[in-house]
C-alpha cells in the first residue's frame, strides 16, 4: 500500500488524469519518483530560460465573459494571462460593456458564462443576451469559438445561459472549436482542461512550445483563495435579532490582521463551511457505513453532503440497482417532483444500500464555499472584517434543514473560534468613485451589509454626497439591524435618511419597494440628481420588485411610457448608477 | 397663574406651557423611522392623549448587546367613563389588540381598557379604529380629569343608568378642547380656533397633576369611593337618587422611604344635588388647578393641597367658587369594595353576568378561552358590558331567553368554573414587563402566590371566605392596595411590604405588617394569621377586623397616620 500523499484533487487535472498520474505514482519507486522530479524541475528551468518562440503573427483571442459573483471574470483573467503566455493577442471583454455586433468581429472566442436565478444570465449580461436571441441577431460566420458555462447542478436549468450562448453562436454561422463544458461549482479543474483544448485548437502551439497548464487553482498573489483559505480569529459573535426574532441573523467580526485580504466594501467574502457533524452521522448511517476518522472529516469538511443533484439520483439508481429510483431517474417531471426539497440524506433513504466508502464519496461533490457581504470598511477596522449571516432553517419532508455555511457559523463558531475565509471581490458593486455623489441604497435584511461597510467609508473619508437607506425586516422591535449605528449615522449627518419597511407589524405587509413608492417624488429627484442606487439581498422576491417600482417610479414621475422607463433604467445601469448585487 | 407659592415649577410645567395645547412636536416624532421612540418631552404629552410610551422591560437585558434601542412600545388607555360599552365596540377593540397590539385587552382598576405592546408605527392606525368604534382615549392619562367611573351595581339598572350617565356628563364636561387630538392622531388636519379660549376649565398649563373622580351607589363601594381626588356617593330616598355627598382629598400614591408621601383616604364635606355634580366637579378642579403644587410632582395631588391649607380651607374655596355652600353630609352604609359575581337578576327583571377576570387581563389561556369566549358572546349579546372598578366585566342586560345561550357559551370557554372568595376578590397591578415604574411582578405574579394562599385557607377551611387582597409593583398604588385587607406592595425584584388591617367596604387603610418579604415571607407571615382567623373570628367578622381587634396592627384613621402606630420592630 501507498503511504505517500498522491495529487490532491485540486490538482490541476481533470479528474480522470489526477487518477491516472495517481496511479502512476503511486505504482512508481522512489527512484523514479526522483527522476520525475528532477526532469520536470530541469524542464521547467529550460523552459523559463528561453521562452518558447511566440507564434509568427499574434492570434488575436477575445475572452467574453459574462458574470455575477465574478466566478467568469476570474476565470476570464486567468485565461488571458495564459494565452498571453502563448503568444496570443489577447483581451478579456465583459458582457455588460458590449454588444454581439461587437462581437461578431471577433475572430476567435471563448465564452465563460454563468447562469443565474432560474436560469437567467447575469444581470449586467441580460442587454447582450436579449441582443444575441433578437432575430436580427448578427451573423458570426467569420467567429470560431468555445463556450464554457458555469453553473450549479442542483438548479433546473443548469448552465442554461452558457448552453444558449453556445447554441445560439452555432446558429448563426459561428464554429465552434470544442465542445462546450458545463461546469459545476468545483470548475478549476474542467475549466483548465477546457482552456488548454481550446487554445489549442485554435492555433496549434508550435513545435517545441512550452506545455503550460493553466493553474486556476494557484492565484498570482499570496491572497487567501478558495483553495487556501486564510483562518480567521472570530472575534464577536453576536445575533442582532431580538430573543422573539423568528429569525437569526449573526453579526460576525473577524480578524484578518496579517491576511492579504484588501477587500473594498461591496466585496464579498468567501467561507469555507463545515458540514453537521450530526449529518455526517446520519448520512453514514444511511450509507451503512461506520466511517473512519479520516472519513468522518473529509465528509465534515470537504464534501458536498446536502445538496442533491440530477446526475447523483441517476448514479444512485444505478449502484444500488433500485428499480423505483431508476425509473425515477429517468422521468423528467417525477424526478423534478422527488427532487424538490430533498437532500443527499433523503436520496440515500429513498433506497437503502451498504454502500462503500469509495461508492459514498464518488457520488458526493465537493463542497463549495459560501459568499457573504463584507458589512466593514477597512478604513474604520483596519484589520478586521464584518459580516452579516443569516441563518437558513427550515423543515422539508419530515426534516428539519439547517443551511450548511450560515448554521455552521451561527450554531458551530463563536467569537474565540475560527473561520476559513478568502477574499471575493465584487469590483461592480463600488460606491460611486466621486464622493458627492448621492448614493441611495435598497438593503431589506442581509442586504443592508454593504451598506453598513459604505457607509463607515464615506464616514472614514468625510464623502460629502447624501446617503438614503430603505432598509426592512419582519418587525420593528426583533429586526432592525444595527439600529443605534443607524441613528449614530443619521445624527451625524452621515446618512441622510432612512425608511424602513417591516412586513410584520401590521396586517398588510409592507415592504421596501412600498417605501420606496411613497417616497417616489423624492428618489426620482435624487435620481435626476446624478444619485446612483444600489440594491442588494434577495433576488427571487425582493430585487424583481424593486426593480418593478422604479420602472413605476419613472413611468409616473418622469412621465415615460413603460419602453422608455425600461430604457432609462437600463441606461443608468450601463452608467454604473443602478447596481444590483442580489442572491 | 398658579397660587401655590412652591418654586421654581417643575419641568413638566414648562412642557405643557410651551405645548401649543399639547401638540410638541409628536406629528414629527411619529414620522421619524429610525426610532420607536417619541422625544422625551413628547412622552409628557401623549398622555393627555391616552398614551403612555413604555420599553419591554423583559428584553431590556439584550437590546444594547444586539444594538438595538430599547424595546419602545406605546401603551393606550380609552376614555370609557361609567364602564359602559357595547358588544360591538368590544370587537373593534378586539381586532385592535390583535392587530396593532399585543393582542390582549387589559380591563384597569378604573373600568376602562388599555392596549400595550402598541409600536410607534401603529399608533396612528390603533387611535383611528379606535375613534371609528366611537371611542377615543382623550384625557385618558395626563394632568386633567381622567376617567371618571361609576359604580357598576348590576342587581340595580336603574341606579346604574343614572350614575353612568352622569359619569358621561361629567366626563364630557372636563375633556380637554384642544384640537391636536384630532390633528396629530385622525386627520392630520389643523384645526383653527382660538386656542386659549378652547380650554376654558383647564388653561394652558392644565392641571398640576392628575384628577380622578368616582361615583358610589351604596351600599356597594366597587369604586373604592375614598381613593379619589373627588368623589360622589349617591344618596338615595325611595329608590331615587336625592343627591350626593362629596368626598374630597383621596389618592393612593407614595413613594417608599418618603414619609410626606401617603395614601389618603377623602373626607366627605358635605351634600350637593344632582344638578350641582357637574359644577362641583368643575369648582373642585379649578381649586387644585389655582392651588395644587406645580413645583413638586410628588406632592401635587389634591390631597397635598387639602393637608396643607386644611379641610375648612379648601371647602371654603370651593364654595366660594360655587357661589353656594354645600350641604350638610346625609348618612350612608357601605358593605363591601369586591364586586358581586355570577349571574345576578336585575330589578328590570334583566340578568346581568359579572364575569371574573384575572388581574383584568384578556387572552386566551389553555381552559380557560376568555378572549375567544368574549368574542363569541359579544357576536351574540344585545345588551352592553360593563367594565367594573375591580378589573371585571359584567354582561349586562341579559334577556331570560337569552340567558341559557350566554351560559352555554361561558361554560364552553372554560369561563363558567368556580372561583375561590379569596381570588375573586383579588387586584394586582400591571406592573412588569411594561410599566416602567415597577420594581416587583404584580399581575404576573399574583396568580401564583394566590394559588399557594388558596391551599392554605383551604387547609383551615376558609376557601369560601371572602378577604380582599391587592398587589402593586411599586407604592404608586394603582390596585389601590391600601384599601385591601391584604394589601401587597413591590419593593424590589421578588420583595414585596405586606399591608394587613384594610376594610372590607373599603372605608379604612391598612397598615404596614412586614417589610421587604418575599414569597416565602409573604406565606410564613399569613398562614398564622389565617389560622388564628379560622379559631377566634367573631361571628362574620371580617379578615381585616379580626386583625385589628387581635392587634396585631393599628388601625389606620387618617392618610397622614398612615406611616405611623407601627409596630415598634417597624419603626
Ligand atoms: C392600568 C392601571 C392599573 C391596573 O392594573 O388596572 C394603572 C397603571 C399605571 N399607572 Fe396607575 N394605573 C391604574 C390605576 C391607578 C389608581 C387607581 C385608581 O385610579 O382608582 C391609582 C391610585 C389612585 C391615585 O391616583 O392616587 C394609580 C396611581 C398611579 C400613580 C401614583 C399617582 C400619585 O399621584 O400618587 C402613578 C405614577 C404617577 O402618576 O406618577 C401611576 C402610573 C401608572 C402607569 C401609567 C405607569 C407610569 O406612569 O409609567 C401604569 C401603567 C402600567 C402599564 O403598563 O399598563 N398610577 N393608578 C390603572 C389604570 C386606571 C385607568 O384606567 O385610568
Ligand atoms: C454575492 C453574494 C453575497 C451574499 N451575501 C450574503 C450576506 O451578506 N449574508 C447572508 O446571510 N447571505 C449572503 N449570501 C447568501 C449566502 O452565500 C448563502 O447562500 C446563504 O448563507 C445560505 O447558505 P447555507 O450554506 O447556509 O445554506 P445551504 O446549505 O446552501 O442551503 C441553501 C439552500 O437551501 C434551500 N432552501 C433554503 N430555504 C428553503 C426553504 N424555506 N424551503 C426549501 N428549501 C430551502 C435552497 O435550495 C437554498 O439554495 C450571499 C450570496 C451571494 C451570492
Ligand atoms: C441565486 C443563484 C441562482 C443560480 N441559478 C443557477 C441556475 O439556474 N442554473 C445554474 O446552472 N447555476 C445557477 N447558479 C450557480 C452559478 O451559476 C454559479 O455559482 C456560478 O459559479 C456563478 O458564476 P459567476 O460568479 O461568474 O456569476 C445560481 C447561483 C446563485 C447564487
Ligand atoms: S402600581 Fe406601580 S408598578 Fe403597578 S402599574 Fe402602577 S405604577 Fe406600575
Amino acid at each position: 500500500m501507498q503511504s505517500l500523499p498522491l495529487l490532491p484533487e485540486t490538482a490541476p487535472f481533470p479528474a480522470d488524469q489526477i487518477a491516472a498520474l495517481n496511479r502512476i505514482m503511486g505504482n512508481a519507486t522512489a527512484e523514479q519518483r526522483a527522476w520525475l522530479g528532477g526532469f520536470l524541475a530541469g524542464h521547467q528551468a529550460a523552459n523559463l530560460a528561453q521562452p518558447a518562440p511566440a507564434p509568427a503573427r499574434k492570434v488575436g483571442l477575445t475572452i467574453l465573459y459574462a458574470t455575477e459573483s465574478g466566478n467568469a471574470e476570474a476565470l476570464a483573467g486567468a485565461a488571458r494571462k495564459s494565452a498571453s503566455r502563448l503568444g496570443f493577442a489577447a483581451r478579456t471583454v465583459d458582457m455588460a460593456d458590449t454588444t454581439p455586433a461587437e462581437i461578431a468581429r471577433a475572430e476567435n472566442l471563448l465564452i465563460l458564462a454563468s447562469t443565474w436565478g432560474e436560469g437567467d444570465p447575469p444581470e449586467r449580461a441580460t442587454d447582450f443576451m436579449r441582443a444575441l436571441l433578437a432575430e436580427d441577431a448578427p451573423r458570426f460566420d467569420k467567429t470560431r469559438f468555445a463556450v464554457l458555462a458555469l453553473g450549479d447542478r442542483a438548479y433546473v436549468n443548469f448552465c442554461q445561459t452558457g448552453r444558449q450562448i453556445d447554441e445560439r453562436l452555432a446558429a448563426l454561422g459561428g464554429r465552434r472549436v470544442t465542445d462546450r463544458i458545463e461546469c459545476d461549482l468545483d470548475y478549476d479543474a474542467d475549466a483548465a482542461a477546457w482552456l488548454d483544448r481550446a487554445l489549442h485548437e485554435i492555433a496549434p502551439e508550435p513545435e517545441g512550445a512550452a506545455v503550460i497548464h493553466v493553474d486556476f487553482a494557484r492565484a498570482a498573489t499570496e491572497a487567501p483563495s478558495r483553495q487556501a483559505p486564510f483562518d480567521a480569529e472570530i472575534t464577536e459573535h453576536v445575533n442582532l435579532n431580538g430573543s422573539r426574532s423568528s429569525t437569526r441573523t449573526v453579526h460576525l467580526e473577524l480578524s484578518v490582521a496579517g491576511a492579504a485580504l484588501a477587500y473594498e466594501p461591496g466585496d464579498a467574502i468567501g467561507v469555507v463551511p463545515s458540514n453537521d457533524p450530526a449529518l455526517v452521522e446520519q448520512v453514514l448511517h444511511a450509507a451503512g457505513l461506520a466511517g473512519d476518522n479520516d472519513l468522518h472529516t473529509a465528509l465534515r469538511e470537504r464534501y458536498d453532503i446536502t445538496t442533491l443533484t440530477r446526475p447523483q439520483v441517476a448514479a444512485y439508481a444505478a449502484l444500488t440497482q433500485d428499480a423505483t429510483l431508476g425509473a425515477l431517474a429517468n422521468d423528467e417531471a417525477a424526478l423534478a417532483a422527488f427532487m424538490a426539497g430533498r437532500q443527499v440524506i433523503d436520496l440515500l433513504d429513498a433506497a437503502s444500500h451498504r454502500l462503500t466508502e469509495a461508492q459514498l464519496t464518488s457520488l458526493l461533490r465537493p463542497l463549495p464555499p459560501r459568499l457573504y457581504s463584507v458589512a466593514s470598511s477597512r478604513k474604520a477596522t483596519p484589520d478586521e472584517a464584518h459580516l452579516l449571516v443569516a441563518a437558513v432553517e427550515y423543515d422539508a419532508h419530515g426534516r428539519q434543514r439547517k443551511g450548511v455555511a450560515s448554521m455552521d457559523v451561527i450554531e458551530r463558531r463563536k467569537a474565540g473560534g475560527s473561520l476559513r475565509l478568502y477574499l471575493k471581490p465584487n469590483p461592480h458593486f463600488r460606491l460611486p468613485a466621486d464622493p458627492d455623489r448621492p448614493v441611495i441604497m435598497v438593503g431589506p435584511g442581509t442586504g443592508v451589509a454593504p451598506f453598513r461597510g459604505f457607509m463607515q467609508e464615506r464616514d472614514a473619508i468625510g464623502a460629502k454626497g447624501k446617503n438614503w437607506l430603505f432598509f426592512g425586516g419582519r418587525n420593528f422591535t426583533h429586526d432592525f439591524l444595527y439600529q443605534l449605528e443607524w441613528q449614530d449615522l443619521l445624527k451625524r449627518g452621515v446618512l441622510s435618511r432612512l425608511d424602513v419597511a417591516f412586513s410584520r407589524d401590521q396586517r398588510g405587509k409592507i415592504y421596501v419597494q412600498h417605501r420606496m413608492w411613497e417616497a417616489r417624488d423624492e428618489l426620482f429627484g435624487w435620481l435626476r440628481d446624478g444619485a446612483a442606487l444600489y440594491v442588494c439581498g434577495d433576488a427571487k422576491a425582493m430585487a424583481k420588485d424593486v426593480h418593478a417600482t422604479l420602472l413605476r417610479i419613472a413611468a409616473e414621475q418622469g412621465g415615460m411610457a413603460p419602453e422608455a422607463a425600461e430604457v432609462w433604467l437600463g441606461e443608468l445601469r450601463r452608467a454604473g448608477r443602478y447596481l444590483r448585487d442580489v442572491y | 397663574m398658579t397660587k401655590h407659592p412652591a418654586r421654581p415649577l417643575s419641568r413638566n410645567e414648562a412642557i405643557k406651557e410651551e405645548s401649543r395645547f399639547l401638540r410638541g412636536t409628536l406629528t414629527e416624532g411619529l414620522s421619524r423611522a429610525e426610532t420607536g421612540a417619541l422625544s422625551e418631552d413628547d412622552t409628557q404629552l401623549t398622555k393627555f392623549h391616552g398614551i403612555y410610551q413604555q420599553d419591554d422591560r423583559d428584553l431590556r437585558a439584550e437590546r444594547g448587546k444586539k444594538r438595538m434601542e430599547k424595546a419602545f412600545i406605546f401603551m393606550a388607555r380609552l376614555r370609557i367613563p361609567g364602564g359602559v360599552m357595547t358588544p360591538a365596540q368590544w370587537l373593534a377593540l378586539e381586532a385592535v389588540a390583535q392587530e396593532r397590539g399585543n393582542g390582549t385587552l387589559r380591563l384597569t382598576t378604573r373600568e376602562t381598557i388599555q392596549f400595550h405592546g402598541i409600536i410607534k408605527s401603529n399608533l396612528r392606525p390603533a387611535i383611528q379604529a379606535i375613534n371609528a368604534a366611537l371611542l377615543d382615549t382623550v384625557a385618558a392619562c395626563g394632568d386633567v380629569n381622567r376617567n371618571v367611573i361609576a359604580a357598576t351595581i348590576p342587581y340595580r339598572p336603574a341606579a346604574h343608568g343614572t350614575v353612568a350617565a352622569l359619569a358621561r356628563a361629567i366626563s364630557a364636561h372636563m375633556r380637554p378642547r384642544t384640537g391636536a387630538y384630532h390633528e396629530i392622531w385622525l386627520d392630520g388636519e389643523k384645526i383653527a380656533g382660538d386656542e386659549e379660549e378652547a380650554e376654558p376649565i383647564y388653561g394652558r398649563a392644565y392641571l398640576p397633576r392628575k384628577f380622578k373622580i368616582a361615583i358610589a351607589v351604596p351600599p356597594l363601594n366597587d369604586v373604592d369611593v375614598f381613593a379619589h381626588d373627588l368623589g360622589f356617593i349617591a344618596i338615595e330616598e325611595d329608590g331615587r337618587i336625592v343627591g350626593y355627598d362629596v368626598v374630597a382629598g383621596g389618592g393612593m400614591g407614595m413613594t417608599h422611604g418618603e414619609p410626606d408621601t401617603f395614601p389618603r383616604t377623602g373626607d366627605v364635606i358635605g351634600f350637593c344635588r344632582p344638578e350641582q355634580v357637574i359644577e362641583v366637579a368643575e369648582k373642585a378642579v379649578i381649586v387644585q388647578r389655582d392651588w395644587g403644587n406645580r413645583a413638586s410632582r410628588k406632592h401635587a395631588r389634591l390631597k397635598y393641597t387639602i393637608e396643607e391649607f386644611g379641610l375648612d380651607w379648601f371647602r371654603a374655596e370651593l364654595e366660594r367658587e360655587l357661589g353656594y355652600p354645600l350641604q350638610t353630609p346625609r348618612d350612608f352604609r357601605f358593605e363591601r369594595s369586591a364586586d358581586p359575581h355570577g349571574w345576578i337578576e336585575g330589578d328590570d327583571g334583566l340578568w346581568h353576568h359579572v364575569l371574573f377576570i384575572e388581574n383584568g387581563r384578556v387572552r386566551d389561556m389553555p381552559g380557560h378561552q376568555l378572549l375567544s369566549g368574549l368574542h363569541e358572546i359579544a357576536s351574540v349579546h344585545r345588551g352592553n358590558f360593563v367594565l367594573t372598578a375591580n378589573q371585571n366585566l359584567i354582561i349586562s342586560g341579559v334577556t331570560l331567553e337569552q340567558k341559557p345561550a350566554i351560559g352555554a357559551l361561558l361554560a364552553q370557554h372554560g369561563l363558567d368554573r368556580p372561583v375561590s372568595g379569596l381570588r375573586r376578590g383579588a387586584m394586582a397591578c400591571v406592573a412588569l414587563p411594561t410599566c416602567g415604574l415597577a420594581l416587583a411582578e404584580s399581575e404576573r405574579y399574583m396568580p401564583d402566590l394566590l394559588t399557594t394562599l388558596e391551599e392554605i385557607l383551604e387547609r383551615h377551611g376558609l376557601a369560601a371566605d371572602e378577604i380582599t387582597i391587592r398587589m402593586t409593583g411599586c407604592p404608586n398604588g394603582c390596585a389601590r392596595p391600601y384599601l385591601a385587607e391584604i394589601g401587597l406592595v413591590g419593593r424590589g425584584p421578588g420583595t414585596y411590604n405586606l399591608y394587613l388591617g384594610g376594610a372590607f367596604d373599603g372605608t379604612r387603610m391598612n397598615k404596614l405588617y412586614a417589610r421587604d418579604v418575599t414569597h416565602d415571607g409573604i406565606i410564613a407571615a399569613l398562614e398564622p394569621l389565617f389560622s388564628a382567623y379560622a379559631r377566634e373570628r367573631a361571628d362574620s367578622e371580617h379578615f381585616s377586623d379580626f386583625v385589628i381587634r387581635a392587634g396585631y396592627v393599628k388601625p389606620t384613621t387618617a392618610g397622614n397616620r398612615f406611616h405611623a402606630d407601627l409596630s415598634p420592630e417597624l419603626s
